[in-house]
């Protein structure tokens, strides 16, 4: 067999079989060198896995970046008792499509991530909860399942030992909100996708009121290389506080668009210039949104010197997020992004909280009061006060995702957006 | 047995709490003034409007206290400029899309979004923009409108449709600042009134109050239904020109928060027009105003027999027995025919003789029989040397039943209703009326189904001439 048809386990931990065509097939998935660690964890115990994990310094890659580690360290021990782990892969937020990628090429990688998950948890039902929109994810994913069913790596007894574990993959309706943990697990039970009060959290108190660990699909997808190749190895890529390799989807001004994985702490510059050729159109870096739609957005010059890990974006006022980077240049006005950002959220509020549900219409009213010849130029001023008011104070983090980017916007570019609020007209 | 007591401290006070209590109830327990919408002690916690939200020593970010439980020395502020302007601005989003309709809105003078304004507001609003629009004028049921515009989502009604009557009719649609309150269903559970109660703004209001009075001209007087034997604490709402509702006062014993839809009806006699005002005297089949003289006068000699009704207050029939002391074939009493099965569960009970219990122990403590047997052989030893005293029960569900009772009086020589109204064609058998005072003019107690002892208090009062069964019985002798 060619070199070409294994893994490459050296450069990356997640995009590892990608090169390899049709890996989305078990068998070859298994001759690339997968479903190796699931052997191995089953050796290892689940105390030694949880360990390894937390070892890793692994982070939570749906957005908030909590270790992953600590979390599991939440949940209950008991191993008798009924709970759930649940793969969000409902990635919603705008600009980012690192764990569809993942999925749709190697649905493999996610599902011995679960099973490794599940048994080191001692959760004995898993659900993959997928953004409805990916509707041909959801079919590679349940195909993918169904051949871990035949080889006897998911279902009763699995590699002749007491764990068993059922994934069901459930498509959700579409909605941003239900990418919110427990938005997911109120849709999950059939609800109307809204979040609940916290506390009780889902790792106490979760779906069907029972311990539920939610971890995104990138997070899950990465515990087979941390199992294979040892937590502490983990740590050659990245930072101290941000280790291992992340997904980035690029999109926006840029001559390569795409998914790229690549350790933290990596220079944005470097991921813009080398691994995406460049900024397009009129070649001149305007902005640059890091971490998805919610993410403050940074300045050409903060771009161009931050790097790619939790602190050095947090240390710029803006965060890592799903590592969705949207890349702006000269040509963009301001006063679009934030109309489309605030339309998106407006649009997605559950309508739950006060704050949100009133605030996220309101600021997308004001942007648009030129259309009805109303604007003026306090309404800047006006935007900032409601969207800084509307932060930290509902269930969910909606409210603050609406709040952040405007909030950015207006400290960075309050000079554009002024002139495009004062401009009447239909743009 | 009461949980044990802990110290907790608020705005620098130090609270005598119940362990383990919720948070927000707790300070509402001890008088403290939180803001909140969506809270409500009767209802499982949404924690949505972000109205009650609290700062505490040594937790980073603020949070509702409405999702907390008290935990002993907790120290909590509310007074912070911080959260004085979280609630201020909550307040404010609150009334972005809310249409300030109160000049022709029922609930002004009763609302939580002015009174709110008043004590967290006082800001000039900064909304010039369209606001989101959404059904108004909705008949929802029997007795509620629904304006879902002025609706701030609270989400209680949703909760009490959902957990109180298990009738899941009201429900939310649609997301963001779109989403509407909706009735699915008719309302069709026998609480819906209650969510006119509970909604804090004038999204909900009732059929039967709506467009009627000003809240603030009204007064309350709190008293007990007298719909059933169950005896909710209720407050009759009424003023110069008459009474308009009826509401459900908490009770920790008996309903709690809640009443009854056949409960709010109670109050609808006491100012209506077919008052009885005077003794009256049938003559050609009309009832002609006589006095009260002419009345007794008329029955002297006869031998005086009483029907009481099952609704009158325990001092009433204890007086009575003090002063009528015949023999016992003299006396019956009179029940309603149960209504519906037993209890359905929540407040409703099938007997309808509020005071049935009090009735019964009154009876036997003087040496008479309560008994329905009682109440034949009264029936069947009536003759022309007789004069009947009939005590119409003020609420009757069942008329019919009544009317029954009346035609077999037709022996007797003389027929008298002690009454309060002449709503009833039934009525015409009688020769005499006297009025009687309604349930909220007079003071007293009755005892529930429980053998709790409730308390009437007397209120307003319609018809001067209106008097106690007392009063007549010692114009009878």
């Amino acid at each position: 067999m060619s070199e070409n048809l294994k893994a490459n386990f050296e450069k990356y931990a997640l995009l590892s079989y990608h090169h390899i065509p049709e890996v989305h097939k078990i068998d070859i998935y298994e001759s690339a060198g997968g479903y190796v660690s699931m052997h191995k964890a089953f050796k290892m115990g689940p105390d030694k896995i949880k360990e390894e994990v937390k070892e890793s310094g692994l982070r939570g890659r749906g957005g908030a970046g909590f270790p992953c580690g600590t979390k599991w360290g939440f949940f209950s021990k008991d191993r008798k008792q009924k709970k759930y782990l649940l793969c969000n892969a409902d990635e919603s937020e705008p600009g980012t499509f690192k764990d569809r990628y993942l999925v749709e090429k190697n649905p493999h990688i996610l599902i011995e991530g679960m099973i490794i998950s599940a048994f080191a948890l001692g959760v004995d039902k898993a659900y993959i909860y997928i953004r409805g929109e990916f509707y041909q994810q959801a079919k590679i994913l349940e195909n993918a399942i169904e051949e871990a069913y035949a080889k006897k790596y998911l279902g009763k007894n699995i590699l002749g030992s007491d764990f068993d574990l059922d994934i069901t993959v459930h498509r959700g309706a579409g909605a941003y909100i239900c990418g919110e943990e427990t938005g997911m697990i109120s849709s999950l039970e059939g609800k109307k996708g809204q979040p609940k009060l916290k506390p009780p959290f889902p790792a106490i108190k979760g779906y069907r009121g029972l311990p539920t660990m939610v971890n995104n699909v990138e997070t899950l997808s990465a515990v087979p290389w941390i199992v294979n190749f040892g937590g502490k190895s983990y740590r050659q890529w990245g930072t101290e506080k941000s280790p291992g390799t992340k997904l980035f989807s690029i999109s926006g001004d840029v001559f390569r668009p795409g998914v790229i994985e690549v350790p933290l702490g990596i220079s944005l510059k470097e991921i813009i210039d080398n691994h995406c050729h460049g900024v397009s159109g009129s070649r001149i870096l305007k902005a640059v949104i890091p971490g998805g739609s919610s993410a403050p957005i940074l300045t050409a010059e903060e771009a161009m010197e931050v790097t790619m890990d939790y602190e050095a974006i947090a240390a710029k006022g803006s965060m890592l997020g799903s590592g969705a980077i949207i890349v702006l240049n000269s040509t963009r006005n301001i006063g679009e992004i934030l109309k489309w950002t605030l339309e998106f959220y407006h649009h997605e509020s559950c309508g739950q909280c006060t704050p949100c549900r009133e605030g996220t219409g309101w600021l997308d009213s004001i942007l648009k009061r030129k259309l009805f010849h109303k604007s003026k130029l306090d309404d800047v001023d006006l935007m900032d006060q409601v969207a800084s008011n509307m932060r930290g104070t509902t269930i969910c983090a909606l409210s603050d995702a609406a709040a952040m980017p405007t909030q950015g916007i207006i400290k960075k570019f309050r000079k554009e957006l002024e002139t495009y609020i004062s401009t009447q007209g239909n743009n | 047995m009461g949980k044990e007591k802990i110290t907790i401290n608020w705005n620098g006070k130090d609270l005598e709490v119940e362990e383990g209590s919720n948070l927000l109830k707790a300070a509402l327990d001890n008088g403290i003034k939180v803001a909140h919408y969506c809270y409500h002690l009767g209802l499982p916690v949404a924690g949505v409007c972000r109205m009650c939200m609290v700062e505490q020593e040594g937790v980073p970010r603020p949070f509702p206290s409405c999702n907390a439980n008290v935990a002993p020395g907790i120290k909590v502020r509310n007074d912070s400029e911080k959260v004085k302007n979280m609630v201020e601005w909550a307040l404010q989003l609150h009334l972005v899309n809310h249409p300030l309709d109160c000049p022709i809105c029922d609930q002004a003078g009763e609302c939580g979004l002015q009174e709110y304004y008043l004590n967290y507001g006082l800001y000039d609003s900064s909304m010039i923009d369209q606001k989101v629009h959404k059904p108004k004028v909705q008949d929802i049921g029997r007795n509620v409108m629904l304006d879902a515009e002025r609706c701030i989502l609270c989400s209680r009604c949703v909760r009490f449709t959902d957990h109180i009557t298990q009738s899941f009719e009201m429900g939310i649609v649609n997301r963001g600042d779109h989403a509407t309150i909706v009735a699915h269903d008719e309302l069709h559970n026998d609480y819906a009134m209650n969510l006119v109660d509970i909604c804090p703004v004038g999204a909900l209001t009732s059929k039967d109050f709506r467009f009627k009075q000003r809240v603030w001209f009204l007064h309350e007087e709190i008293t007990t239904c007298i719909g059933c034997e169950t005896g909710c604490k209720v407050k009759i709402s009424y003023n110069e020109s008459g009474a308009y509702r009826v509401k459900p006062v908490f009770d920790s014993e008996v309903n709690g928060y809640w009443m009854c839809d056949d409960g709010r009806d109670i109050y609808k006699h006491l100012s209506r027009a077919d008052r009885v005002f005077s003794p009256m005297k049938k003559s050609q089949g009309l009832f002609l105003p006589t006095d009260e003289k002419t009345v007794f006068e008329t029955v002297k000699g006869k031998k005086a027999k009483f029907i009481l009704s099952a609704g009158l207050f325990n001092e009433e029939y204890e007086q009575f027995f003090e002063r009528f002391r015949a023999n016992k074939e003299q006396v019956a009493l009179y029940t309603l025919p149960n209504m519906g099965e037993d209890f359905d569960g929540i407040l409703i009970r099938g007997n309808k003789n509020a005071n049935l219990k009090g009735a019964e122990a009154y009876f036997l403590k003087a040496g008479h029989d309560p008994s329905v047997e009682q109440f034949n052989r009264l029936l069947s030893s009536l003759s022309d040397k007789d004069v009947v005293f009939v005590v119409v029960p003020e609420i009757l569900y069942n008329q019919d039943h009544f009317e029954t009772l009346v035609k077999k009086l037709s022996k007797a020589k003389y027929k008298i209703a002690l009454t309060t109204n002449d709503s009833m064609m039934i009525l015409q058998e009688f020769d005499f009326l006297l009025p009687l005072k309604a349930f909220a003019e007079k003071a007293g107690t009755i005892v529930n189904f429980n053998s709790q002892e409730r308390h009437m208090n007397a209120g307003k009062i319609f018809v001067p001439e209106a008097k106690e069964l007392a009063h007549y019985v010692e114009a009878l002798l």
